[in-house]
């Protein structure tokens, strides 16, 4: 007797592939998830995200009246950060409206604002800010205190100049590169795409074999000449193509709708796509060697992916996390791709510039499939 | 008519016990259920945050002088902005930004000290990388702050400290150290709930109709109404030790305030739980099988929870159609209370709006579960 031939490696691959993309395409509904579902939520979230502090609604109290404090209130609320948002009465009036959520700050001039100002000790303008969203607080207090330290030191200049004794003064002039009026989507919708792929192909992959887990096809298959690595393989490929359709919608959204720019390469986008989907799926294939059913991969799915997507920097940025945390972030594939995504798309940077990035992906995918396959042995044995 | 609600309410015990079972029998996802969100609150309290300091900015420092070293300084020896290096030209700032070795860059240029002494007005170029408009913004505000301080200081120094015609004193109420962790903490904890209340539900009944044991649950003489209630019931009682643990712990871990009404958080927390139980119900009824339900559970709670409950991106930003769709979102409503209970202090006076969405959201969402229900029996 002569042991069967395993048929090759080429064979035994195009036999999986095709059968998870027939099973695949066969659902009208899995595949509006894979590849509708995400282009819709890129332009949805893509006008939802938006950090730009501005319009923040101001009350003003004012009991001065003079024309000065018109004045400052008019020019103030008139520079884009601010709005107005009525009068109150008082100090008091004022907090009121904001603990009720009908204001989030307040200007507060003196009785004798106008008065104060030329007299010796100076005028004090007040500023209320409801604190809960810092980053709020701190473009708020920023614009409200650059508009009075320039006129104050408009003002102390002025009467030195009278008294030929002005000092130097250092004007800031900001050039803002890549993103001159400071957009968020530019920067946001290549996260979101990131955050979309990940979802996806980690969902995908890790309720495909914990289903067939579940309805028992993994020992038929188990019981075919396929070796696991190549079974594993063959599964993550289609959705590598998928993956690839998918991230080219998106940047076609991105660049029609939020004005994204293409300033680098697209192969080295591809390259880093194909890369990153080795990562994701990867990453889906280990949660399912390790759940016995489909709600447990659900689950494991949600551990892997919320942490991923939220420590990132894809949100908020990774400078903001503390110390201790930080080296969290190297291991995690989105940080990577996120840095790929928005290096090529927004400051055009190229392979010289991105190699780390690419290279620590490719290792982190390596080192995922490789642990997905030794577990997947493992509970085979 | 007070038999029939009694044997009612017998049968919705008796799924509610048999689902109960389920969970108990499972201390795999009963642990992660409970575990996962303290865990996860721990590290996103810390993790996500907006407040950045030490920011990476090179140098250009073309003037190579006392005084453009002493305004280097000025910059980068506060903790907000540190010494990322020296560059040769303005042109190598963009290859810096390229590869993230910093995020902007000072510019000083040539004959800077010459116009100092001349009392002249000098600009200071900053080039500021600006594809990340956050870090760009907060940057910009800092390091404006930064420069007129050193400018006040050369003024001081050549004629004398005097107070200036106008000064301003901001106030910052409710989070006056601006702590990242005081405004995510109570959105991150209304997300964390509104995603597992989904998925904990999500999976159950789609689950019955896979394992075929749900022609059984119909064989016997209970009703929709009462599968779905009775479906819920245990999946409350457990979303509500979570609502205390996930609550209690932000409170402790982070130094959270309680300045409002216990009352109008506990109302607010038990009103959104059903609601998002329900959903994730309703997409199980909705779903045929368990891959679908996934996809439309994680789709339909992952990502729009995050994304339009004004957790991290501010509501009011929004556009009118997206502020419209934010409504049918209820973790906007419990980010909104939370936040209000936690930090302003707000009660139910201020919250009521909040407390009527959410109910209304509840009743609808288990309404058309069970009417959906009612379609596949035929």
């Amino acid at each position: 007797v002569t042991a069967p031939v395993r048929p090759s490696a080429r064979v035994q691959l195009a036999a999986v592939f095709r059968k998870e993309v027939q099973q695949t395409v066969r659902d009208r509904r899995v595949m509006f998830m894979l590849v509708v579902a995400p282009l819709i939520q890129t332009v949805v979230f893509g006008f939802a995200v938006d950090y730009e502090v501005d319009r923040v609604a101001t009350v003003v109290v004012d009991p001065d009246r003079s024309a000065t404090s018109r004045e400052d209130a008019r020019r103030l609320l008139a520079d884009g950060t601010l709005r107005a948002a009525g009068e109150a009465r008082s100090a008091d009036a004022a907090s009121v409206a904001i603990d009720e959520g009908e204001a989030s700050a307040a200007l507060v001039f003196e009785r004798r604002a106008e008065a104060d100002r030329l007299s010796r000790r100076g005028q004090e303008v007040q500023v209320l800010l409801d604190g809960t969203d810092p980053n709020r607080t701190t473009v708020t207090s920023g614009a409200v205190s650059r508009f009075f330290a320039e006129l104050g030191e408009r003002l102390a200049r002025e009467r030195l100049a009278a008294e030929a004794r002005a000092p130097a003064q250092l004007r800031p002039v900001p050039r803002v590169a890549f993103n001159p009026g400071l957009e968020t989507a530019p920067y946001m919708v290549p996260g979101i795409a990131a955050m979309l792929l990940v979802i996806v192909t980690t969902f995908t992959s890790a309720m495909g074999l914990a289903r067939e887990r579940e309805m028992g096809t993994l020992e038929q298959v188990l019981v075919t000449p396929i070796r696991p690595l190549l079974l594993l393989v063959g599964k993550m490929a289609p959705f590598v193509v998928i993956g690839l359709v998918v991230v080219t919608l998106l940047v076609g959204v991105g660049t029609w709708i939020f004005a994204v720019p293409i300033r680098g390469s697209l192969g080295l986008l591809y390259l880093g796509t194909i890369l990153y989907l080795l990562t994701t799926l990867g990453a889906g294939l280990l949660i399912s060697t390790m759940s016995a059913n489909q709600q447990q991969a659900f689950l494991g799915g949600f551990l892997f992916t919320i942490p991923a997507v939220l420590l990132s920097g894809l949100m908020t940025p990774i400078l903001a996390m503390p110390g201790w945390l930080r080296p969290l972030t190297l291991v995690n594939p989105i940080r990577w791709y996120a840095e790929i995504m928005r290096g090529i798309l927004l400051r055009g940077a190229g392979l010289a510039d991105l190699w780390l990035q690419l290279l620590v992906l490719l290792v982190i995918g390596l080192a995922i499939v490789a642990a997905a396959t030794l577990r997947f042995h493992r509970r085979l044995g | 008519v007070k038999g029939r609600m009694a044997r009612a309410l017998v049968r919705v015990y008796a799924m509610a016990a048999k689902e109960a079972r389920h969970i108990l029998r499972d201390p795999r996802t009963l642990y992660m259920s409970l575990g996962m969100p303290v865990l996860l609150l721990f590290l996103f309290g810390y993790g996500v945050a907006f407040d950045i300091d030490r920011i990476p900015l090179a140098v250009v420092d073309q003037d190579r002088t006392a005084s453009s070293r002493q305004l280097v300084r000025a910059l980068t020896a506060s903790r907000e902005l540190v010494d990322a290096g020296e560059l040769a030209d303005p042109a190598a700032a963009l290859g810096a930004f390229r590869q993230g070795r910093a995020s902007a860059a000072l510019v000083v240029e040539e004959g800077y000290e010459r116009t100092v002494l001349a009392r002249e007005v000098v600009p200071v170029q900053l080039l500021v990388d600006g594809a990340d408009a956050l870090v760009a913004n907060q940057l910009l505000a800092k390091a404006e702050a930064l420069v007129r301080a050193e400018s006040q200081r050369l003024a001081r120094a050549e004629v004398g400290a005097r107070t200036p015609p106008v000064q301003v004193k901001v106030w910052t109420r409710y989070n006056p150290e601006g702590r990242s962790a005081f405004y995510m903490v109570p959105g991150l904890a209304a997300y964390l709930l509104a995603i597992t209340a989904v998925l904990l539900t999500a999976l159950t009944i789609a689950g019955e109709w896979e394992r075929g044991s749900m022609e059984q649950l119909f064989a016997s003489p209970i009703g929709r109404l009462e599968i779905v209630l009775g479906k819920l019931l245990p999946y409350l009682a457990l979303g509500l030790l979570e609502f205390l643990l996930v609550v209690a712990f932000g409170m402790t871990a982070f130094d959270l305030p309680m300045r409002g009404s216990a009352i109008a958080l506990a109302l607010l927390g038990l009103v959104f739980l059903v609601g998002m139980l329900g959903q994730g119900l309703l997409v199980s009824v909705l779903a045929k099988n368990q891959t679908v339900a996934t996809q439309a559970g994680v789709m339909s709670s992952l990502l729009p929870s995050l994304l339009l409950s004004g957790m991290i991106f501010p509501i009011e930003n929004m556009p009118l159609p997206l502020r419209q769709l934010s409504r049918v979102i209820p973790a906007r409503y419990l980010v909104h209370g939370l936040r209000g209970v936690l930090l302003k202090g707000n009660a139910l006076d201020v919250l009521w709006p909040d407390l009527l969405a959410l109910s209304i959201f509840a009743v609808v969402v288990i309404g058309l579960a069970t009417a959906r229900f009612q379609r596949r029996l035929a």
